[in-house]
């Protein structure tokens, strides 16, 4: 019959919590932010699901970008997600996207997309997650952001084939950013809004994503 | 015949005092000195102001157009600030007011060459701009100059904002330059989603000086290159008040934004300073 040591209980107790120390919290923090904009063309339809779940149900869109992930981002995120549905007729990104201050950068990990395949000026390619993944940068000219309007830059990694759903997958954004930096795209110092979301412009199509 | 000559010269003049009242109505003299306000960072530093004038208000789209002849805003209304102009459409605006009012232009300004010190990849104009000091035209104020003024100068409460600790009392900002009051992240969907805009100068409350809207409404060009920690000078200039789109933190005294000189957008203006 197993003996109850309540002596290396009490150890191993102690050495849980001694190593919970160094486990980045930032890269598991529950879900707070919810992002919910269209620009009022063609009928989008968004659910705000519990949890960390959300669904989309567009036609004939502007353009709107939907989405749930964290209120302040970070690098070391680990962004774990399910898109039971990613269904685009048209032009529609899933994309890990948020914002850097000082300096002003707007980032984008795309895993799927619909027509059309977002590229920019190329800086080279990276691997994360089982797929490789093209590095581009781009300017938005006269732009509004939190800054009020600037010029501002534009990360962006972009899968070179479309990732499958249906399944939980991860996106580890440190390699993502540390691939950045090693072609000398480097983020700002102060971090905005993150989010896994879907976007759509002048298309049709339905999305489920959930995220944690 | 007399009494008829001496009502019109008397109407004369009557009309000559109202628009030198006016253009005083205006303007606000800054007494100079050093910084009170311990929220700028200039505080620290010791430096001292020479006294000048500055404009009360942001300069309207009917000043605007009075010097220029059209009008480059996003949003229209004769007492709306000017938006959507370049520093380098600011520095030539001060010069042509400047010669329409029988005043010494402060800026010279060379066309034809570009400036070596811009090295901003995406400014395509880089005129070289120097200054004449001495003259009484009129002119964008230093970023020690802006600060000072925002601070209210020697008579400065400490605030955060200009005229207040509280932004909605002094400040047209993302928050409340809409449809209805915004709660929660700033978002560009939401600001745009409420229909922000620019609003008439001088309905907020003003600051120690009598001097409106330096924080908020639209963003206001000075003189100075943007210099930091992460930018060399030449990049950027300096703007600073912030405007109806960003966050409230660049609405704060002490925050310099910066934008390409060429850059242009709708919550970008300017106020006008002159040499006492």
């Amino acid at each position: 019959m197993f003996q109850f040591n309540k002596k290396k209980l009490a150890v191993l107790c102690a050495m849980v919590m001694i190593f919970s120390c160094f486990i980045p919290v930032s890269a598991s923090a529950a879900v707070d932010y919810w992002q919910n904009w269209t620009d009022g063309g063609g009928t989008v339809t968004s659910t705000n699901g519990s949890n960390g779940n959300y669904s989309v149900n567009w036609s004939n869109c502007g353009n709107f970008v939907v989405g749930k992930g964290w209120t302040t981002g970070n690098a070391s995120r680990v962004v774990n997600y399910n898109a039971g549905a990613f269904n685009p007729s048209g032009n529609g990104y899933l994309t890990f996207y948020g914002w850097t201050r000082n300096s002003l950068i707007e980032y984008y990990v795309v895993d799927s997309w619909g027509t059309y395949r977002p590229t920019g000026t190329y800086k080279g390619s990276m691997s994360s997650d089982g797929g490789t993944y093209d590095i581009y940068t781009a300017t938005r000219y006269n732009a509004p952001s939190i800054d009020g309007t600037q010029t501002f830059t534009q990360y962006w990694s972009v899968r070179q084939s479309k990732r499958a759903t249906g399944s939980n997958v991860q996106i580890t954004f440190n390699n993502h950013v540390n691939a950045w930096r090693n072609v000398g795209m480097n983020l700002g110092s102060s971090w905005s809004y993150q989010a896994l979301c879907v976007e759509g412009y002048q298309s049709s199509g339905y999305a489920n994503v959930t995220v944690w | 015949m007399k009494k008829l000559l001496v009502s019109l010269l008397l109407s004369i003049v009557v009309f000559i005092c109202a628009c030198s009242n006016d253009k005083a109505d205006r303007f606000m003299l800054v007494e100079g000195g050093t910084y009170i306000n311990t929220e700028s960072d200039y505080y620290k530093d010791g430096i001292s102001i020479t006294d000048f004038y500055i404009g009360k208000y942001e300069v309207t789209q009917q000043e605007w157009i009075d010097v220029m002849g059209s009008n480059p805003s996003n949003f229209t209304g004769n007492n709306l600030p000017v938006d959507t102009v370049s520093w380098y459409d600011c520095i030539e605006y001060c010069n042509k007011r400047s010669e329409k009012e029988g005043l010494e232009p402060y800026y010279n300004i060379d066309k034809n060459l570009k400036d070596p010190d811009n090295i901003n990849e995406v400014d395509n104009i880089k005129w070289i701009v120097t200054m004449n000091e001495e003259a009484n035209g009129y002119r964008l104020p230093t970023q020690a100059e802006w600060e000072y003024a925002a601070s209210g100068g020697q008579l400065s409460k400490n605030n955060r904002y200009s005229g207040d600790n509280n932004a909605d009392e002094v400040a047209w900002y993302w928050r409340n330059a809409g449809d209805t009051y915004l709660s929660g992240d700033w978002t560009w969907a939401a600001i745009e989603n409420n229909n922000n805009n620019t609003k008439p100068v001088g309905e907020k409350k003003p600051n120690e000086l009598g001097i409106y809207d330096m924080s908020g409404n639209v963003r206001e060009w000075c003189w100075d290159w943007f210099q930091d920690d992460v930018y060399d000078s030449g990049y950027f200039r300096v703007c600073k008040g912030g405007g109806w789109i960003g966050d409230v933190i660049c609405c704060e005294i002490s925050y310099s934004g910066k934008f390409d000189p060429n850059g242009i957008g709708s919550d970008q203006g300017f106020r006008v300073c002159r040499n006492k």
